[in-house]
């Protein structure tokens, strides 16, 4: 973990993109940060450290999303800042949250999953109530073919979960697959198996399963949330890269990533796959790969000439940006209109 | 949204002698643009880039300039009450449905039409915009203030009349002072009353073929379903946060907006999408994706009072659209909500 400066930094790299720069949040999908309710220190830790997935009441409006939990991104100093900074600012405190509280919440954390929804965090504060009650998503039929593929393999086609985790997290130079859009996934193992898409062992893979199989293990690793394993390792200007990633560089006719991958880099639709959490070797050679155009295949050639864009450097800072961000907290995408 | 066909303009020849400045930034942008031709001499002969991505009309690139104004940067925004106000305006810019929430009707943001946070040439920056205030305009036949340019803006393009509110901020409000101040400063040492490079939309000439929606389907699933959807609704991402905007329909702009007309999103389009893949599209393919556009039901014109037929008479003569046309069997114009 890398100790980020003062809060509003740490807010600025961590919880703008969906809260905005001025705390407002995103009109019927990020909750605002000025819920007196919400701004004590013990639920401001708790949120920060474990996410919400789920409903949850914030002033008079329900909102119904994910947030990703930041135990694994931010230390404890960086959460009593950003949490200091947040109850200064909007919250219409003095006081400050105490790093040394901040400890004693993750050590009570360690493990646990997002809340489930504000009912569930009101086991931190009942001033919270009353709050919306978490049905939680119905379980997911899984084909034991489907498993029996992932955890050992057929032939050629290797045991998934080998190389890409139990989960689908990945280990660098690998990649996670955990949430990534199925049509996405299935796109590139169609590519794989059709040589459009190069890799020596993802072809023989992709190869020796059928369509339909192809399609099953895409939709299961979809749904799958797993946290982030991925850690920056390749010594880049972490922030240039959030620079590029969140602003761009029209100077350089390169627009911002998440213009398009979405905000926080949780995906921007089926054909657009989530970038947070992403390993940063793999990230930083696809996009060599696609500015060489060793990589090709992307609809109307635009990541190919945006990639071409940026110089070396630039990869590794977005990569390792990337990279120190939390994993996607949601899953299956929706469209809410 | 700007409306260059409203004010003709002339953007091959910078207004004034150039500044040591803009001696500088045409050094720098030829160097710049010299670097690109040769790599993308590099990627055509390598094959890197297909045929396809080398159709830029050779009048498009005749008129665009070498060099515009340069903004200041985010970094120059001064502490103290004026900077506090050009950071309200700025979130009001990027985030207008959260920061305007009683006054807007729709998903929409400034940002959306004015890229870049209202700084890229060439997609109506604010730099250029705001010299050119107050203007006489055909649009209501007077003379309009700057806020009342912003007021057409959340009346047409935001869509006010299906707000909290039911209108747009009004006059007087700090919204406007707010947004004026963010303006203000994008044109920090910018010249005023003169037509700068770079403001507006450059205008494309209607083609030979003239414009055809059925043509434009085409080229919209070929070049704009990715990030717009199939059915044009935009994408949001797991929260509902919004990633790419609705270009007909409810959440859209109305039919009041400049967009709605055939030739201002022709205009916007041949320049600025896909983003990042400025000059893809030829003039033909702008027009017609345009038409396609253009050809949905979108909220109704709050101009109208009457019948369709008759605010197509009295605001709809100015520019080339489908209001109050039967397109498919079907009058349109009529709204959707």
């Amino acid at each position: 973990m890398e100790k980020i400066s003062g809060g509003e930094a740490v807010f600025a790299a961590a919880c703008s993109t969906c809260h905005q720069p001025n705390g407002v949040g995103v009109r019927g999908a990020v909750p605002p940060l000025n819920d007196p309710a919400f701004m004590e220190p013990a639920v401001l830790t708790a949120v920060i450290l474990r996410g919400v997935e789920g409903p949850i009441r914030v002033g008079r409006e329900t909102f119904d999303g994910a947030m990703p939990g930041f135990a694994g991104q931010l230390t404890d100093q960086d959460i009593a800042n950003v949490a200091s900074y947040v109850r200064r600012t909007w919250g219409g405190a003095d006081a400050g949250v105490d790093p040394g509280a901040v400890a004693r919440a993750r050590a009570q954390a360690a493990g646990a999953g997002p809340w489930r929804g504000g009912r569930d965090l009101t086991r931190v504060s009942p001033a919270l109530l009353p709050q919306p009650a978490w049905s939680g998503p119905a379980p997911l039929p899984v084909d034991g073919a489907v498993l029996a593929l992932i955890n050992e393999g057929r032939g050629e086609a290797l045991a998934c979960s080998s190389c890409h985790g139990p989960q689908g997290q990945g280990g660098d130079p690998i990649p996670r697959l955990a949430g990534l859009p199925a049509d996405y996934i299935a796109a590139q193992l169609d590519a794989f198996a059709a040589g459009r898409r190069r890799n020596d062992q993802m072809s023989g893979v992709a190869r020796a399963l059928g369509p339909t199989e192809r399609r099953a293990l895409a939709d299961y690793y979809s749904r799958l949330a797993a946290p982030s394993t991925a850690t920056p390792s390749l010594d880049g200007d972490r922030a240039l890269g959030e620079r590029l990633a969140l602003r761009g560089d029209w100077s350089r006719d390169i627009p911002a990533c998440f213009a398009c991958h979405g905000p926080s880099g949780f995906g921007g639709g089926p054909r657009l796959p989530a970038l947070a959490a992403q390993h940063p070797g793999y990230t930083a050679a696809q996009l060599s790969a696609w500015a060489s155009g060793q990589r090709t295949g992307d609809p109307g050639g635009l990541m190919g000439e945006v990639a071409g864009r940026l110089s070396e450097q630039d990869r590794r800072a977005i990569a390792d940006y990337l990279a120190g961000l939390p994993s996607s907290p949601a899953t299956v995408p929706r469209n809410r209109r | 949204m700007s409306d260059p066909s409203e004010t003709p303009r002339e953007r091959t020849v910078p207004a004034s002698p150039p500044s040591r400045g803009l001696i500088r930034d045409l050094l720098l942008a030829a160097a710049g643009g010299l670097a690109v031709l040769i790599l993308g001499l590099l990627a055509v002969s390598l094959g890197w880039i297909d045929g396809r991505r080398e159709r830029t009309s050779p009048s498009a690139d005749a008129a665009r300039p070498v060099a515009y104004f340069q903004p200041p940067p985010p970094s120059a925004i001064p502490d103290g009450p004026d900077g506090d106000a050009i950071r309200r305006g700025e979130a009001l810019f990027m985030n207008t449905p959260a920061n305007a929430a009683a006054f807007t009707g729709n998903s929409l943001s400034c940002v959306n039409c004015h890229l870049d946070g209202g700084r890229r040439a060439n997609a109506s920056p604010m730099w250029s915009a705001w010299g050119l205030y107050p203007m006489f305009r055909a649009k209501n036949g007077r003379i309009n203030t700057m806020e009342d340019r912003i007021m057409g803006c959340f009346t047409f393009s935001m869509n006010a009349q299906a707000s909290s509110s039911g209108g747009p901020p009004p006059a007087g409000h700090d919204v406007y002072r707010d947004l004026q101040a963010y303006m203000h400063f994008l044109a920090t040492a910018a010249p005023s009353g003169v037509e700068m490079p770079g403001g507006g939309y450059p205008k494309v000439a209607q083609p030979a073929q003239g414009f055809d929606p059925v043509r434009g389907a085409r080229v919209f699933a070929a070049n704009c379903a990715l990030c717009h959807g199939e059915d044009g609704q935009g994408r949001v991402n797991a929260n509902g946060q919004p990633v790419f905007p609705p270009l007909w329909g409810p959440q859209s702009y109305n039919w009041g907006a400049g967009m709605a007309r055939i030739n201002t999103a022709a205009a916007f389009i041949k320049t600025n999408m896909p983003l990042g893949q400025t000059g893809r599209l030829s003039d033909q393919e702008a027009w017609d994706v345009a038409a396609f556009i253009n050809s949905h039901e979108r909220p109704k014109d709050p101009r109208q009072t009457g019948s369709v037929e008759d605010n197509a008479r009295r605001n709809h003569t100015g520019g080339k659209t489908y209001y109050g046309q039967v397109v498919n069997g079907r009058l349109l114009g009529g709204g959707v909500r």
